[in-house]
Order: C-alpha cells, then structure tokens, then sequence
C-alpha cells in the first residue's frame, strides 16, 4: 500500500529529476512507454496486458513538449500539496483548478489533456492516481448481489449488503474500490452487464437470488474503480467472472479491458485487469443459433473488428474464430435484442445454457 | 517594327523612308506624321520625352569623356509654355558640330557601329529641338563650354523644316559658371500631368546609373530632388565591334560580301567578323564545303583475303613504267589503302599521290597526272565496283537478269555489306535482318546512281535519299524504318562520309550566287564560334545593380545577377537583374518593375515590353512571392530591375519604350531573374526560419524559466542555471564565462547542426597575459583578446587567459546570428 507520504516523494523526485536536467545543461524530458495498441505485450506471469519497451520522449525541445513540462510541474506541486493536506479532487476539478494558476501556459486546454497527464505521472512515478488522491466522476456502476461489505467512507464506517441493504439500484461502487472490505458473502459467481437495460431485467427476474449471482453493472466502457472491484471480487471471493455485453465490436472491447486491460492504463493492467473473465455472450455464433434479431455491420463496425483481428490482445482462437464469423454474417445484436423471445428468455434459457457450457453453473 | 540597325537590309525600313521624306516631305511634316513613334505624342509625354533624350545625351556625353557625370534638370512654368533646361558636365560640343548635333535629325556618330550607347538613332534630341520650336515657336537656346576654354558659346539654333538644315539665330560669347559641359533650353507646348513618369524616370536613372549624380526641380517640388553618386567608377569604357557571324542576316551578309577587299572566303570571314581566326575560318570553310559540295561517302577497302584486287587493278591500270617501279607502286597504294578502315574517293586520290610520288623519289620514274588518276580510277573500281561514270561494272548486269528483281542487280555490288553494316550498326536490335537487308539493297542503289562516281551527297539529299529508300522498303518489305530510325542511319552514313578537299568558292562568286551565300550564311550559324567579347557592351555589374537599388530602396534584402554575355543578331548583348526586397517598399499590389536597355530606364508601355512577359511567366511561389492564381505580375514588397546591354537593343518601337520579344534575350532575362531570385528564396526561407526560431525562443524563453522556477519550488532548491538547456534546445551557440583562481575561460558550445565561424572578443580591463591562441591588442587601458576559433556542430572549445582577480570584462561575439546566440559571459 503506498502511503501518501510515499507518493508525495514520489512526484518531489520527479520534479528534481527535472531540476537536475536543468542544472546539468540537459534539455529536460520525460521518458513514456508508447501508448498505442502496438507496444501493449502479454506478461505471462500476469496473465494481463502490460506496455512493452518502446518509449517515447517528451522533451522541452518542442514548444509543445514544454508546453507539457511547464504542466507537469504544475501539476506535480498541486498534488503534492493535496497529499499534504490530506484532501482530494477530481480529475475535473483539476482541469478547472489549472485556470486559477498564476501561468496562462500551465493551464489545461481540455480535461483529456489534465487526463492524460495525471496518467503520465502515474506510470512515470508508479503511483495511482487514487494514491494522489485524484478520482474520476462517479461512473455510477453498481453491484447487486449476496454481498457483505464494510466500506470506509468519510463519515465513518458503513457495512452494507449488497442484497438486503439497498433498493433496487444496488450498491453503488466508491471511487476508491480499496476502501471496501469484503465481510461475508453468498456468491457463486459474479455477472458483469454492460447496460442498464438488461441489469434491470436481470433483477426484476430475481437472477441474482436465484443463481446466488453477484450482477455488476459496468455502464458501458468499465471505469478503473468497477473493473478493480471485478478483479477484487475474483481473487478474493474465488468465484468465476463472466462478462454478458451486446454483440458488437465495441462490447468485445469491453469485455477487453475487463480481462487483459485497456491501452490507455496498460501500466495498471496487473492492478485491474481480470484475465480469468470470460465472455458470455452476445457472441456472433448465439446471433444464428437463436436466430436474433440483427443490424447489419457499418462500415465502423467492420473496420473496429478488422482492427481488434490486429490487436495482440484479441489474438485468441476463440476470438478470430468468432470475430471472422461475424465478419462473415455481417450483423451485429444487442443483449436486449433476446427479449423477441420473451422477457424471460435470457434468464431462463439463455444465460443457464451458456453459463452452462462455460463450466460456470 | 523593330529598330534602325535590324531593318539595314533589305527591308525598307524607317531610314529610307525618311531619306525619302527629305526629298519629297517637310522634316516638319514627317515629324508631324511619325511623333507618336518618337515618344512625343501629347504635350505630357512630349516633356518627359524631351527630358529622357537630353538626359540620354548627357550621360553618354561625360562617359565618353571620361568624366562622372553630373546633370541638372530643371522644369520651369513661363507663361503658356513649359522651360526645360538641361545641364551636364560633359566635353562641351565644338562650334562646328554644335547645331548639327542638336539641330538635324539623323545627325549622329552612332547609327552604324556595333557599339552600346544610350542613344543609337540620333533622332532623340533633334525630335525634342523640333518638337519645342513646334510648339513654341522657340529656339533652342544651347550653351557649351569645352573644357579648358575660359569662355562658353551660346547659341540659338532653329531647323529649317523645309531642308532638315540647323539655321544659326545667334552666336555669341557667353559666361558659364560650368567650367566644362552643355546646356540645352527648350520652350515647348506641355504639361505635368506625366509627372509620375518623369519621377520615376529619373529615379530609375540613378538607380542604373550609380556613377551619375542628379539633380531635378520642376514646380510640382518643394525641394528639389537630388541623387547622389553610389559609386565613383565610370561604366567601362566600350569599344566597337566587328559584327559576330552567328548574327547577320542573308542580305546584310551579301552586301558585306560584295563590299570586302577579301579574295578568299577565309579572309572574308576573318577580316569581316568579330571572333573568327584562322581556325575558326577553317571550321566554317569546313561546313561550308559540306553545304556547297556536300561529303563523299567513305567504303570499306578490301581486306587481304578479298577478291577486290585493288594491287591488280592498279598494277593493270599502270603502262611502261616498268615491272620494279609498277609493283612497288600498285602494292603500296594496295597496302595503304587497306590501313585504313573507310576511304572515299578523294582519300585515295591522296593515297595514290604520296604513294606515287614516293615511288617517283624511290625508283626515279615519273608517275604524271594521266597516270595518277587513271590508278585512282582503278583502284577506286576495285573498292566500289563502280566505274568512272559511276556505273556498277562486271558480272552485275547478268544478275540483274537473273534475279529479275526491281531497278537493278546491285545487291552483288560490295557497296551493299558495307551498307549493311551501317544500318545495322545505326538500326535497333529488334529490326528483322530481311528488313535491314532491304534496307541496305535499297540505299545501295540509290548511292549508285548518284552522278559520279565519288558519291557525293549533300546532308539534306542524303535526308532525302534515306527517306525515299525507307519509303521503298516499307512498301516492298513491309518493314517500317521510322523517323528516328532513318535518322540514325543517315546519321551514320554522313559521320562517315568525308569532307572534299575541293577549294570554296572565291568571294566574288559567293557574293554573286545567293544560294551559294545561303549556304555559307548556314555554314557559318553551325559553326561552334566564340561569343562576341564583350567589350563593346558596359554591363553595370551585379555588384552595382545592387548598389543602384540599395542606393534608392531602402529594403532588406537585395540581390542582383549579371549574365554572360550572349548573341542576338550578330549584336552581343547582357542581360542583369536586380531584386531589392522588403523594408521600406510597399507590401500591397504587384511588385515594381524596372526595366532598362542601356542605362536608359523604360518609362511607357510596360505590358508591351518583353521584360514584364518573362517576370509574368515565372512561377513565383517558387520564390517566395505571392503570386494570385500562379501566374502573372507577382506581388509583394519587391522591386525587380532588369538591364539589357547591348550593340542594339531590339525596341517594338522607336519611341524606344518596350523590348521586343526576342527569344534569345527573353531567355537571358529569365535566366537573370531567375539567379537574383534564387538568392531571395535563399533569404526568405531563411528569414521564415528564424523567425520560426525567435517565435520558438520567445515561447520557449518564457516557459523554461517558469518550469524552471516551479520544479525549484517543488524540491526546495535554488533557481537552476537554465541557459546550458536553451542554447541546447534552441541549437544554438552559447558562450559561458568560468572564472576561477585568475584565469577566465570562455567556453563555446556549438548545439547547432552546422559549423560555425566565431569571431569572440573579450574586453578587459586589467591586462590579460598567457591567451590561448588569441592575440591581445592594448587599447588605452583596455586590453582587446580576440579569438577566430572555428566550432564544428555539437563540438565545444575553450578559450582561455589568465588575469588580475578585479578584471572586469565584456564579451562579444560575431560571425554568428544573434538568433543563434546564447552570451552568458
């Protein structure tokens, strides 16, 4: 566990790397992996998706690359006095605080930009952001399920179960996912949902009491805090993970950045990527064998599968064999897309079949 | 219409017109009828024409005397009429050329030499003289004062319009504070409504004539406006020129022709002609017999083991000489002949006398005329198997019955192996030999039956004859022989052939016979000659066409290029051009145009004129103008000047206002342009980088610091030294002063990718001993150690000295651009 005091040397060191480059007549630069799709490598210890060797080099040469330096500084001294006193922000919060800096070239131009940088000085320290104390939006990711747990919250502690403590909407995941304990629980294996729509059904038709089945809601694109639950509730439950999204590339990717970690936080992939997820479905193959209502490809479609073909994390058997298929159908279907046979379909028929075959029921 | 010298030959140009006019029209009349052509069309014009002649005049006065010129222009208003009056410092004009000078149109000792001068006409002040008493009624009133004369001689001068006669009014001792020079007055019906015109004429006067110092008032001016001299050297002095043979016409060449005092061509040529020698004579007589005569086509001699027994045949040929001096002749003529590889006729004439007379010294028999050509016959028969009236000679015939094919049996000739080889040689491999065989069969035939036995063929007949032996074969083989194709075998044939050493013709029968002066005249175009010299022509050189423009365009840049110097009709000519760019020229509109033809600035018709076609046909993005839609008048804050000198400068007209559109010269002025321009590019690209560099050092200059302020914030430290990383990043040269225990060391850094020439001084105030390298210059107490030390990209050197502890010094660094400078010493 990194303290505060630790990630707050952490950012010191980075800025005097910087004053010694300075000092020594150097040009002052920041070394990064490369963070495209290209230099992400397989860790066969992991089991997760990791950057590999090449970098690239942020270098006060360029009036851009000071342009980032002068940021860096800035932000750097921000969050070290945020670790000083002990608060938090978020990541919004810091893109608006760069507008009260004394230097109009410090200032952020959009939130991706402060975004992108709090995730450099992430991988270049090896601190998390959580660890500087900055945190996203609430995502607004929930879990629903035969969970107990003991959550550290500012105004002291909160325990919780995920079934009997909470409305229909369930337990809604905090920012820093660290601060919940795992008191007692009931789970025989968890179902991550990517929408709303079909985690709604899934309640109303009693899927979690009946399967003893812990549904979490991923909200489109997962955010960290819901993937590091996932991966959470996996190690230290020991109950399988199975990922139920639509049928298109989009979900595939998804599915991605729960089991092998997205591009962008690769550098956090050992801390929030599940490579045991499997997925259950939309796959191409359930859209001809229970005949679902389909869309045809566009042409965004077909170019993300082609590209997903390319990317080393989709390398798999299992993957080429149902991403060509699709190819070949040309269709894609959404999860709520099995209500054409019935509202109950996907609880009664399909998800038991499916978890079934994967080995999880 | 084009100008005087051009139209010398057989077309009827102006001058006769006008000799014409003396007789039969008032010079008044003609004046009337042509001023629109002199420039003197409107009473605006008029003037500032008026004003161009005599300054013209004036300038070509003092620098054929040799002085630097100094012409004051004065304009004034007098009651309805317009005074003009012209000073110069010039020679002064002798009473006795005075009024003819000034008073007789035509009058001038320029109109036929080959010389570059201002004025090549002698119309233009006479025109003005006339023009003025016109209009006014006025003499003109003419002071001069040759120098060393302790008086001036005022004169006041009318033409008599009915005879073109100078009529005298007064003639009478004057005072002149000038102690040499001239002054012309006019009185003439005008007005200053050209007064642009007349502004920039003379503005554009000084710029292309930075030895001339000029000064202007006319009433529109409060102050007047004055030149003043850039330079202190005269233009070279020019000398005339014999024509260049490269540049005469067929009419002017036969008259020149008929004039000489030369019997022989060559003598013609170099007596007559600039750049012609005995050699170069040579060449053209050369080309010339090829013209005329044509070439002898050259044949493979027999070899040993041929049956063309050329020693027989010339041994049979040769009657009573004996059998010794038969054999030894027959066998050396057999023996050089076949030394050689080709032979034509003339050749083994050649080979048949020297082996002759050698026999003759040798044997002492005598080898006469009769005998020689009848052993040049035969031996010729044996190479060829043609006789002397050029027929094939044996067993031809019978063939030709044989085979029963088209025009003739000639494929048994040996003509038809050697012309087999050669359009073999000069044919592409993909030809089928049956087509190459035709091809060979036909040109043989052809060859045979040109008259004689020499085969002697001119280029263009040969042309033809290939042609019309590719158009047989094509219909009876159906084997096509291109255009390049029979090009190259024609090529092949002609490389080969001979010239004959037959004697040109004398001058008298070329001047006689205009066909035979038509092929002397393409003789002498294809003959590689030397460019005229170009004395005759006084360029104003780069260095001062910058000079010129730097004088009166205050810009910050300029460029100008001189070209050598080239031919146009027999007339050297040089083209130069001026770039002036940037400062204080306007930005808006297209770029200003200056255009001179011997100094002369061209004040009208500027679209006319071929200076403004050439500057509109150049791509000027190329240069870094602007130039809306990519072609056309580019704009921009630039001036471009453009010179032509020459013997004669070809003018659409003799108001002498626009160049004509002569390629040659149009090629020479892009040429010119072009050169200036590429030093613009040179200079705008590199003034768009640096100030890409100052924007990049001004941005990053702010940001460095305050990233540097901040990470000394966040760690606690004091400020770091940033100026190392600058004069990294911006590669650039950084000079840093150490100084410690008594010895300062000046460290160079070179982060840029180029080498770098520095030139450091440092200035101490205490007395600097022990200097690397460097010397040390006392300077009242100040001591001056300068370096030149030379830094290769990304290297570093230290300069070193050793001085009192309380020095205090001052640095400074040149050699290097202040963008790319970094001083922390």
């Amino acid at each position: 566990m990194t303290t505060d005091t630790d990630a707050r040397d952490e950012l010191i060191d980075l800025a005097a790397d910087f004053y010694d480059q300075f000092a020594g007549g150097k040009i002052p630069e920041l070394q990064l992996p490369t963070r495209t799709k290209s230099n992400i490598e397989y860790d066969t210890e992991s089991g997760v998706w990791t950057y590999g060797d090449r970098t690239s080099t942020r270098s006060a040469n360029s009036v851009r690359g000071a342009r980032k330096l002068l940021k860096a500084a800035y932000t750097i001294e921000f969050l070290a006095n945020q670790l000083d006193e002990g608060r938090s922000s978020t990541l919004r919060e810091l893109y608006y605080l760069s507008e009260s800096w004394d230097n109009d070239e410090a200032q952020f131009k959009s939130q991706d930009e402060s975004n992108d940088l709090v995730e450099d000085l992430e991988i270049v320290t090896g601190v998390t952001r959580e660890d500087f104390h900055m945190r996203p939006e609430e995502s607004g990711a929930t879990l629903m399920g035969p969970l107990e747990i003991r959550e550290q919250t500012r105004r002291g502690e909160r325990e919780i179960h995920c079934q009997e403590d909470v409305g229909e909407g369930g337990y809604q995941i905090p920012n820093n996912p660290d601060m919940i304990e795992f008191l007692d629980d009931d789970i025989d294996f968890a179902l991550a949902v990517e929408t709303g729509g079909m985690r709604d059904r899934l309640v109303e038709n009693g899927f979690d009491e009946e399967y003893d089945c812990l549904v979490i809601h991923l909200k489109g694109q997962p955010a960290r805090a819901t993937r590091r639950i996932t991966k959470r509730v996996h190690d230290e439950l020991d109950v399988p993970i199975a990922v139920f999204a639509d049928g298109d590339p989009w979900s595939y990717r998804i599915y991605g950045s729960v089991a092998y970690g997205s591009i962008k936080s690769a550098h956090l992939s050992k801390y929030l990527a599940t490579p045991e997820a499997q997925f259950v479905g939309i796959q191409p193959e359930d859209i001809v064998e229970y005949d679902l209502p389909a869309d045809p490809l566009s042409d965004s479609d077909v170019n993300a599968l082609e590209s997903e073909l390319e990317d080393p994390r989709f390398q798999t058997d299992y993957w080429e064999e149902q991403i060509e298929l699709q190819l070949d159908i040309g269709k894609k279907s959404e999860q709520q897309s099995l209500a054409s046979r019935g509202l109950d379909f996907v609880t009664d028929t399909y998800l038991p079949e499916r978890l079934g075959a994967m080995g999880v029921l | 219409m084009t100008s005087f010298q051009s139209t010398i030959g057989d077309e009827e140009g102006i001058a006769e017109e006008l000799a014409e006019g003396q007789r039969e029209i008032s010079i008044a009349e003609f004046f009337e009828k042509n001023k629109h052509m002199l420039g003197f069309d409107s009473g605006a014009r008029g003037l500032v024409t008026a004003v161009k002649e005599a300054v013209d005049n004036a300038l070509d006065a003092t620098e054929e005397a040799g002085v630097l010129p100094d012409i004051y222009i004065e304009i004034e208003e007098v009651g309805d009429y317009y005074r003009l009056v012209i000073e110069d410092n010039g020679p002064g004009i002798t009473k006795a050329e005075l009024p003819k000078v000034f008073g007789k149109l035509l009058y001038g000792s320029r109109f036929h030499t080959r010389e570059q001068n201002r004025g090549q006409q002698g119309i233009g002040i006479s025109a003005a003289v006339l023009y003025s008493q016109l209009t006014s009624g006025q003499p003109a009133k003419i002071t001069s004062r040759p120098k060393g004369q302790s008086r001036a001689q005022y004169f006041e001068l009318i033409i008599d319009t009915d005879t073109n006669e100078p009529e005298i009014k007064a003639d009478e001792e004057a005072t002149w504070d000038r102690p040499h020079g001239t002054r012309i007055e006019l009185e003439m019906e005008a007005n200053m409504r050209a007064r642009q015109q007349l502004h920039d004429y003379v503005k554009h006067t000084a710029v292309v004539n930075p030895h001339a110092r000029i000064e202007l008032r006319e009433p529109g001016l409060d102050e007047p406006m004055k030149f003043e001299r850039a330079t202190d050297d005269l233009p070279a002095e020019t000398k005339e020129i014999r024509p260049h043979p490269h540049g005469v016409e067929l009419g002017a060449l036969i008259k020149m022709l008929e004039a000489t005092e030369s019997y022989s061509v060559s003598g013609f040529l170099q007596e007559e002609f600039t750049r012609v020698g005995k050699k170069t004579a040579d060449s053209v007589i050369d080309n010339f017999r090829d013209v005329y005569y044509g070439r002898e086509l050259s044949w493979t001699p027999p070899r040993a083991h041929d049956d063309r027994d050329v020693a027989a045949a010339v041994s049979e040929a040769v009657a009573n000489k004996g059998k010794a001096a038969t054999t030894a002749f027959a066998e050396g003529v057999a023996e050089t002949v076949s030394g050689n590889d080709r032979l034509s006729r003339s050749e083994l004439a050649t080979i048949v006398g020297n082996v002759a007379d050698g026999v003759e010294d040798d044997t002492g028999k005598t080898f006469g005329e009769t005998v020689r050509e009848n052993a040049v016959d035969a031996a010729w028969r044996a190479i060829t198997g043609v006789d002397t009236d050029g027929e094939p000679v044996g067993a031809a015939a019978g063939d030709a019955a044989g085979d029963g094919e088209d025009d003739g049996g000639e494929a048994d000739s040996p003509l038809v192996a050697d012309a087999y080889a050669l359009v073999d040689e000069a044919t592409s491999t993909r030809k089928d030999d049956a087509a190459v065989q035709a091809m060979a069969d036909a040109l043989t035939r052809r060859f045979l039956n040109l008259d004689g036995d020499a085969f002697r063929i001119a280029r263009d007949d040969l042309d033809r004859l290939v042609a019309d032996a590719a158009n047989f074969v094509a219909e009876q083989h159906d084997a096509t022989f291109g255009e390049t194709a029979r090009e190259n075998v024609v090529e092949a044939f002609w490389s080969r052939a001979r010239t004959v050493p037959d004697d040109p013709p004398k001058v008298r029968d070329v001047a006689a016979d205009r066909d035979a002066a038509a092929d002397l005249l393409e003789a002498m175009r294809t003959t590689d000659i030397l460019a005229p010299p170009t004395d005759c022509l006084a360029p104003i050189t780069a260095e001062l066409v910058e000079a010129g423009l730097r004088k009166e365009y205050d810009a910050d840049f300029y460029a100008a290029a001189t070209r050598d110097a080239e031919v146009h009709g027999g007339d050297p000519f040089i083209v130069e051009a001026g770039i002036a760019y940037g400062g204080n020229i306007p930005a808006e509109g297209s770029v200003e145009l200056l255009r001179f033809a011997n100094r002369v600035p061209l004040v009208y018709q500027r679209g006319a004129c071929a200076t403004t076609d050439v500057i509109k046909s150049i791509g000027w993005r190329n240069y870094g103008l602007d130039q809306p839609g990519g072609s056309g008048m580019p704009n921009g804050p630039a001036v471009i000047s453009i010179h032509v000198a020459s013997t004669n400068v070809p003018f659409t007209s003799e108001s002498k206002d626009a160049l004509a559109n002569v390629p040659a010269i149009e090629d020479e002025i892009e040429l010119a342009v072009r050169e200036a321009a590429r030093e613009l590019k040179s200079f705008l690209n590199k003034r768009r980088s640096m100030q890409q560099r100052r924007e990049k050092q001004d941005v990053l200059g702010k940001i460095l610091p305050e990233m540097a302020d901040k990470v000394s914030e966040v760690t606690g430290r004091p400020r770091p030294d940033i100026d190392g990383a600058l004069a990294r990043i911006m590669n650039n040269v950084s000079v840093d002063r150490e100084v410690s225990d008594g010895t300062v060391t000046l460290v160079v850094e070179n982060h840029s990718d180029v080498n770098e020439q520095l030139e450091i001084t440092d200035i101490v105030t205490t007395e600097p001993t022990d200097p690397s390298d460097g010397t040390v210059v006392d300077m009242d107490g100040e001591w001056f150690v300068q370096w030149k030390p030379e830094v290769p990209s990304g290297d570093e050197r230290e300069l070193t000295y050793a001085v009192d502890d309380d020095a205090e010094f001052e640095v400074s660094v040149g050699g290097v651009e202040t963008e790319k400078l970094t001083v922390n010493a």
